[in-house]
């Protein structure tokens, strides 16, 4: 007889690509002809002051890199919130949870599946994205640094300052740095994925689950400010206790303010690989800790 | 013969709570009952007298408030003891964006099962449930007899020796609920030994060697069928073209007997269910367009029958 361990990453990986399949069988990825589009609008646009400052040809990238980013963001966490708080509750209502948990699968087997199928739907969705984005990039930067370099010529620009420019232009079209950037966006999806899987273990309803998840998605952004803003704000000091209970609640609530290299991408800043990696690290810490609390609230639950 | 059950619940207890009520409601109410590898055993009783709870518990779908279950000496709360279970819930619904093949091998994969043995497993049990032509077709076009028998498939991908069945015939018209019922003979056979759990009485009669009746959370009555149907004190004896001279004789005899008694004489009657599987049988030799037409009259009229049982 088969022995069933602990947790077996062959099962994860099953549960995971059947729901993978039955995402993309949703036809979810119809969404990425919404994107094209609004990626070709955002190529044709151009600064209304064109040519009237010295970094247009700059700014008009950083539009394309920023409506291209935001609508990534934007559909990602969508894809991860929506998606996870609606397989749990299906599969019950449908009973086809019974027949899955009827086999000798371990239910921490199931949500991580659950959660990994949601994960590669997003990532392989950020990835489609980001393809679109580096194409039209790579286009419009070539445009555009094609009539910087014939302005250059025509009137006689000194060859230091045409590099300059062309530097200038080069380091807001496709670089690793925005990669890093897409990296983050995925990192952000993937904590707000384990959320929603948390939440849909006790909720009884798809719509609560995507609410609360939602309203967690904002605390996170001014739960630093929040707390610096309070901490400060107490001149005798805080004790120790305050302190626990404040970085409690920074476990609860992620900070989503140290994902903001994204920004940084879009305006061209770089992104040091250290600070790429502690991302990646706090993504997986603050993952690990909603997924094993969802384990705790799904390994009792009677069907 | 295996010595070690293949089920064994030991004074059970299910206990829900109830809103607004301090008290609790009692599902199941110390149920002790043991099916030895092999048997059919039939748990019948009116709907929310404790069934599905009995059999959920069984498979760790719920933990019971006292009492233990064990599957072939394994703790039901333990994920291996679901190696050696199939179960079919009632009504099952599967994911519709699967054909039928594909569904089969996502439930082998689950189990543990790899490569060769995959394909094997799923080509032998769509041959069993008789679905080899719609194996590429999508769950959600199957027919209620189809998502039974698909289910009925999955639930034994994986050579469990102890099957599970709740109201497996449920809605299902007679052709279909025949081809269950001989699926679980079969099965039978085999030495699977079978829990299931319905209803409908005379399905039970049919295919159990050992029924439990359920009754408001409790089992009242538990054995051998054999033993607990048979009437002991009277003797059925069925005559082929007997003149009325020769039953005035038998009359007579048993007249002059010392305390035996004449209850009925009469004409034994075939059932409907029996009538229709012929008359079904005909009409599909001579023209298997009729028999479309055929299945699904007898469905809507089953399942009109079906709302007046419920």
């Amino acid at each position: 007889m088969r022995r069933n361990g602990f947790f077996s990453p062959v099962r994860i990986l099953v549960i995971a690509s059947h729901t993978f399949t039955q995402l993309v069988r949703m036809k979810v990825f119809y969404f990425l002809a919404v994107f094209a589009v609004l990626m070709l609008a955002a190529s044709f646009f151009e600064m209304p002051w064109s040519r009237t400052t010295e970094d247009s040809a700059e700014q008009e990238l950083i539009i394309l890199k920023s409506t291209a980013m935001g609508a990534m963001s934007m559909f990602s966490i969508l894809f991860a919130i929506a998606a996870t708080a609606l397989l749990i509750p299906k599969d019950l209502e449908d009973r086809t949870l019974y027949t899955i948990l009827s086999k000798p699968v371990p239910r921490l087997d199931y949500l991580l599946g659950k959660l990994v199928g949601v994960l590669i739907l997003v990532a392989v969705s950020l990835l489609l994205m980001d393809a679109l984005l580096a194409v039209i990039l790579h286009i419009r930067t070539e445009d555009l640094i094609g009539s910087e370099l014939l302005k250059a010529q025509q009137q006689g620009w000194p060859k230091e300052y045409t590099d300059s420019r062309i530097a200038s232009i080069t380091q807001q079209g496709v670089t690793w740095d925005l990669q890093a950037g897409v990296g983050a966006i995925f990192f952000k999806a993937m904590i707000m994925a384990s959320i929603a899987l948390l939440i849909s273990t006790f909720s009884s309803s798809t719509l609560f689950t995507i609410v609360i998840a939602v309203v967690i998605y904002f605390i996170g952004h001014f739960t630093a400010d929040a707390r610096s803003y309070w901490l400060h704000s107490q001149k005798d000091g805080v004790s120790t206790e305050v302190k626990f209970l404040t970085q409690g609640v920074a476990l609860i609530f992620p900070d989503f303010q140290l994902y903001n290299i994204i920004d940084a991408t879009i305006e061209g800043k770089p992104v040091k690989q250290g600070l790429f990696m502690r991302l990646a690290t706090l993504t997986l810490f603050y993952s690990g800790i909603y997924s094993v609390l969802a384990w705790f609230t799904f390994r009792k639950k009677e069907f | 013969m295996e010595d070690t059950p293949a089920v064994q619940i030991n004074h059970l207890v299910k206990e829900f709570p109830s809103p607004f009520r301090k008290t609790k409601v009692k599902a199941v109410d110390d149920v002790s009952l043991t099916i030895m590898p092999g048997e059919v055993y039939g748990l019948i009783g009116p709907n929310g007298s404790g069934k599905s709870t009995s059999m959920k518990a069984l498979l760790g779908l719920l933990a019971p408030t006292a009492g233990s279950c064990h599957v072939f000496g394994k703790n039901s709360m333990k994920t291996d003891s679901r190696q050696e279970i199939g179960f079919l819930p009632e009504n099952p619904y599967f994911y519709k964006h699967m054909s039928g093949e594909e569904t089969l091998r996502f439930y082998a994969k689950l189990c543990g099962m790899r490569g060769k043995e995959v394909n094997k497993r799923v080509d032998e049990m769509l041959e069993m449930v008789t679905l080899q032509d719609a194996r590429k077709r999508r769950i959600g076009g199957y027919s209620k007899g189809m998502l039974q028998r698909i289910g009925l498939a999955q639930a034994l991908i994986h050579d469990p020796r102890l099957l599970i069945l709740d109201e497996p015939t449920a809605g299902v018209d007679p052709v279909g609920s025949r081809q269950i019922r001989d699926l679980i003979v079969n099965l039978k056979e085999r030495g699977v030994t079978v829990f299931l759990c319905s209803h409908l009485l005379e399905q039970v009669q049919e295919v159990c060697d050992h029924v439990g009746i359920i009754f408001k959370g409790k089992l009242v009555k538990e054995g051998r069928l054999e033993d607990l149907i048979a009437i002991e004190d009277q003797t059925e004896v069925i005559i082929r073209n007997a003149s009325s001279r020769t039953l005035a004789r038998i009359r007579a005899v048993i007249a002059d007997a010392e305390n035996a008694e004449f209850v009925h004489m009469g004409k034994p009657r075939t059932t409907l269910e029996r009538l229709f599987l012929d008359e079904a049988k005909k009409s599909a030799a001579s023209d298997e367009a009729s028999q479309e037409t055929t299945n699904d009259i007898v469905n809507d009229t089953m399942n009109k029958e079906g709302d007046h049982d419920a």
